[in-house]
């Protein structure tokens, strides 16, 4: 990536230049939206599509040697049995980067100042405010995080933070994060019905350099976004120690 | 099959969280089991379809298996709905079974009565409806 994630503070005062002259927050964000791409309906990753720009090959995630000793001591635990099942087999949502990587489609919706994403997994929901609103300067540490989104040219460009560190940052449950963790999204069409969504991640805690991924969805005009309730019947769980179980009472 | 088994082993090396709920570790993976035997329930819940079906033993006495398969909402966007399967019916089911003896596994295929097969993998087919992007 030509723009390393820590330099995005930049880019926001940038934007933020770019929207002053504009009356309001609302009117400004009103008048982008009207000038911008539909990215706007029902998305679907298409699976197996997670590369590193230009490269075509699975990147890994570049650990500091503390978080490379937390994924040694997971795989440590899974030869003797355990850490094989994440908290998603009691329902837990998997929080970001991986809740926006799952085989059931988003939705996303704009309304004047702000992007909601309703993301069918899990039922979850990620708002993205383009009001011109700042992140909060110590944000309580959600799943989701907190978002803030700018134009640049087609592309929508979303700046989160604020994550707990009960999530994964994946690709497996051994790769860890901080509370640190700064995950900069652009979204921008490559067909009418295709969008490339290139997810750079850092972590002063985490990483040596910041890890970037590209996932590519496709619009699915006729689809909406269905229930998905995981306690209905959710027959997998993972014990306290992540040894994976299975209900098979019926 | 070879179809399905090869795609959830790319799955599982590409994106495991992406796969969604939970790991496959409890399944036999490098097994693929043909069940034969009646419908007795099928669950079209979250976060899993449940194909509940019994099957003759080799002493001819009934066993219940439970096969976990994907959600209705992945399988609704690929031609199944709740009435694909429905007790009484008569099919063949290949899946993975759990490690160790308990009598359940993986979805990885289902053949109807009229020889109709069903499967849960792959992409959905491409949106038909116009659109009015850019």
């Amino acid at each position: 990536m030509k723009t390393p994630v820590r330099h995005i503070g930049r880019l926001l005062a940038a934007a933020s230049i770019l929207f002053a002259p504009l009356a309001s927050p609302g009117f400004a964000a009103h008048n982008v939206a009207a000038t911008t791409p539909d990215l706007g309906g029902v998305w679907e990753v298409t699976m197996g599509v997670r590369t590193r720009p230009g490269t075509g090959t699975v990147e890994l995630p570049s650990l500091t040697p503390e978080y490379a000793q937390k994924l040694a001591a997971f795989k440590a635990a899974q030869t003797q049995g355990e850490d094989e099942e994440s908290p998603q087999a009691n329902c837990v949502p998997p929080g970001m980067p991986a809740i926006m990587n799952q085989p059931y489609p988003i939705e996303l919706l704009f309304t004047p100042g702000k992007i909601t994403i309703v993301i069918e997994a899990y039922s979850q929901t990620r708002r993205i405010f383009l009001d011109g609103r700042k992140h909060p300067p110590d944000p309580d540490l959600t799943y989701n995080g907190h978002s803030i989104g700018h134009w640049e040219g087609d592309t929508l460009v979303v700046d989160s933070v604020g994550f707990t560190p009960d999530t994964a940052l994946g690709p497996s449950q051994g790769y860890r994060h901080s509370d640190q963790m700064h995950i900069l999204e652009r979204f921008r069409l490559t067909d009418p019905n295709t969008m490339e969504v290139v997810t750079i991640i850092d972590d002063p805690k985490a990483l040596t350099k910041p890890f970037s991924a590209t996932k590519v969805l496709k619009r699915h005009r006729e689809w909406d976004i269905a229930e998905y309730i995981c306690e209905q019947n959710n027959r997998n769980l993972a014990t306290d120690k992540g040894k994976a179980g299975i209900i098979l009472n019926h | 099959m070879k179809t399905s088994f090869t795609l959830g082993l790319a799955l599982a090396v590409l994106s495991p969280i992406a796969i969604g709920h939970h790991s496959y570790a409890m399944f036999d993976l490098g097994q693929t089991v043909t069940l034969k035997g009646t419908i007795r329930d099928f669950q079209w819940t979250n976060p899993h379809s449940w194909i509940w079906i019994d099957v003759p033993d080799a002493k001819g006495a009934m066993q219940q298996w439970g096969i976990e398969g994907m959600s209705p909402n992945y399988l609704a966007r690929r031609g199944w709905n709740k009435h694909t399967l429905n007790p009484g019916d008569k099919v063949s089911l290949m899946i993975h079974p759990l490690k160790g003896a308990d009598h359940g596994g993986s979805f990885l295929s289902v053949t109807l009565a009229d020889g109709t097969v069903m499967r849960q993998s792959g992409e959905p087919p491409p949106s038909s409806a116009p659109s009015s992007a850019p």
